[in-house]
């Protein structure tokens, strides 16, 4: 009886690791770029985030096809001829919280966008409160060329090289 | 008890390994919708599943030249241009509507697209995009036409109506499905009014914004005329689409080229002709 007491709190202390773990299914991802003809911006709100309190541990994870434009044909040629979503459906960002003082957390990591990937660093407001994790105001720039994203010459909506994004999310402590 | 504890180290080890495993718990979309199956609403002459998206205007430019075996004296066919005007509206992602008119046959046409079905693939994964597309002519008759005693509105009516299955094999290949019955409400003696066809089209990217098409209907029960083969050629740069096409018929509408083709390829009656549509967005708080 005592053996399997132990065992069973063994087993437990083992499963409850993951208490630890703060996890968000709808937070929103924008991108805006000022172009000359028409600035392209697009959202995302099915942003799947997961942080782990115990390691720092951040991760993002979308699908590019959920990025919605105001422009249907904007949103074709992006999934079609830029980000290639049928080759490449996802994009994922799997990083650390290196610094966190007053409510801004200071974030490294590696972003997969197009099958690339490569090193960023970003900061942003990071609450945690109520079993809540809440990050806002995160904004960072990415080159287009970084992640091989092809920009026609002759193509009508000129594209900046560069792009802002933003980055809203709650998690919940599961 | 000695397991237990190998067993909780192993549980533990896991743990700290398992660095990518977050991402692991919340990557789990379970079905993808496959989009973009043709760049057009239309493949060649006949129409493919794709419609325009909510709150999408779409206008297009029909051209058709005369056949390219009618000499220098029509420079090659292209003194004989007709064209049909058409603008497609969509209401929903999944409903489009639209009007036409061909100049040459002097027909309106006032058409409806519905999607039925999309491809996916994951779980619950469908194999086809289905839509229907139903269609009502009218050709303008002229006035002593319509002063001739036995004349009727009714009489000027041609209905389509097509199922339009495709499917998505990969990037570059599509293949659709058409089968359509057109109806006549004035025939000429001993044809029947509902005529059955059967489309087969395909579209294969040769670039990211260059693909070719093919289109060809089987007259499935009563062979009225030829059966229609064309050929296209879509580049798309940015909001338009040119669509070069070469077919044994100079008709842009479905009773016409379906059921009343004359020209032969192997005599070299080719028509060639062009779309060009052009997206506008009329509503973006869709």
């Amino acid at each position: 009886m005592k053996r399997l007491i132990i065992s069973t709190f063994l087993i437990f202390f083992c499963l409850t690791v993951d208490a630890q773990k703060y996890i968000g299914k709808d937070g929103v991802i924008s991108f805006f770029s000022e172009a000359p003809l028409e600035n392209i911006s697009a959202i995302n709100h099915k942003v799947a985030a997961v942080y782990d309190a115990k390691t720092k541990e951040i991760v993002f994870h979308l699908y590019i096809e959920d990025f919605e434009f105001p422009i249907a044909l904007m949103q074709e040629h992006f999934n079609e001829n830029y980000l290639e979503s049928d080759i490449f459906p996802k994009s994922t960002f799997v990083g650390k919280i290196i610094e966190l003082k007053e409510n801004i957390a200071y974030v490294e990591g590696d972003l997969n966008i197009h099958g690339q990937t490569n090193k960023i660093f970003a900061n942003g407001k990071f609450v945690l409160e109520d079993k809540i994790v809440n990050i806002s105001d995160v904004n960072f720039l990415l080159k287009l060329k970084d992640y091989k994203i092809k920009i026609p010459k002759i193509v009508l909506y000129k594209i900046a090289e560069v792009i802002e994004v933003k980055v809203d999310i709650k998690m919940k402590l599961q | 008890m000695r397991y237990t504890v190998i067993l909780s180290f192993i549980l533990i080890a896991v743990h700290v390994t398992a660095q990518e495993d977050l991402l692991s718990l919340i990557d789990v979309k379970e079905s993808n919708y496959i989009s973009y199956t043709f760049k057009g609403n239309k493949i060649v002459n006949g129409e493919s599943v794709e419609a325009p998206s909510a709150g999408v205007l779409q206008f297009q430019i029909q051209h058709r030249f005369g056949t390219l075996n009618s000499g220098f004296y029509n420079l090659y066919g292209l003194d004989n241009a007709q064209i049909r005007l058409g603008l497609d509206y969509g209401l929903k992602d999944w409903l489009c509507i639209g009007i036409g008119r061909s100049s040459a046959l002097k027909t309106i046409d006032v058409s409806s697209k519905l999607k039925i079905m999309r491809q996916k693939n994951g779980m619950n994964a469908f194999p086809f995009t289905i839509a229907y597309y139903t269609s009502v002519f009218q050709k303008q008759f002229t006035k002593i036409e319509k002063k001739q005693a036995n004349y009727k509105f009714s009489d000027q009516l041609s209905y389509v109506n097509q199922l339009l299955i495709a499917h998505k094999i990969n990037r570059k290949l599509s293949l659709q499905i058409s089968p359509t019955i057109v109806h006549y409400n004035l025939v000429g003696y001993d044809e029947s009014n509902d005529r059955l066809s059967i489309g087969f089209s395909s579209r294969y990217k040769i670039s990211n914004r260059v693909s070719i098409n093919t289109e060809y209907f089987l007259q499935a029960v009563e062979r009225t005329n030829n059966d229609v083969l064309s050929f296209g050629f879509d580049i798309e740069t940015g909001g338009h689409i040119f669509q070069l096409h070469l077919s044994n018929s100079p008709a842009m509408i479905a009773p016409a080229f379906i059921h009343e083709t004359k020209g032969i390829w192997a005599k070299g009656d080719i028509y060639f002709g062009f779309n060009i549509s052009r997206v506008f967005s009329i509503n973006e708080n869709r």
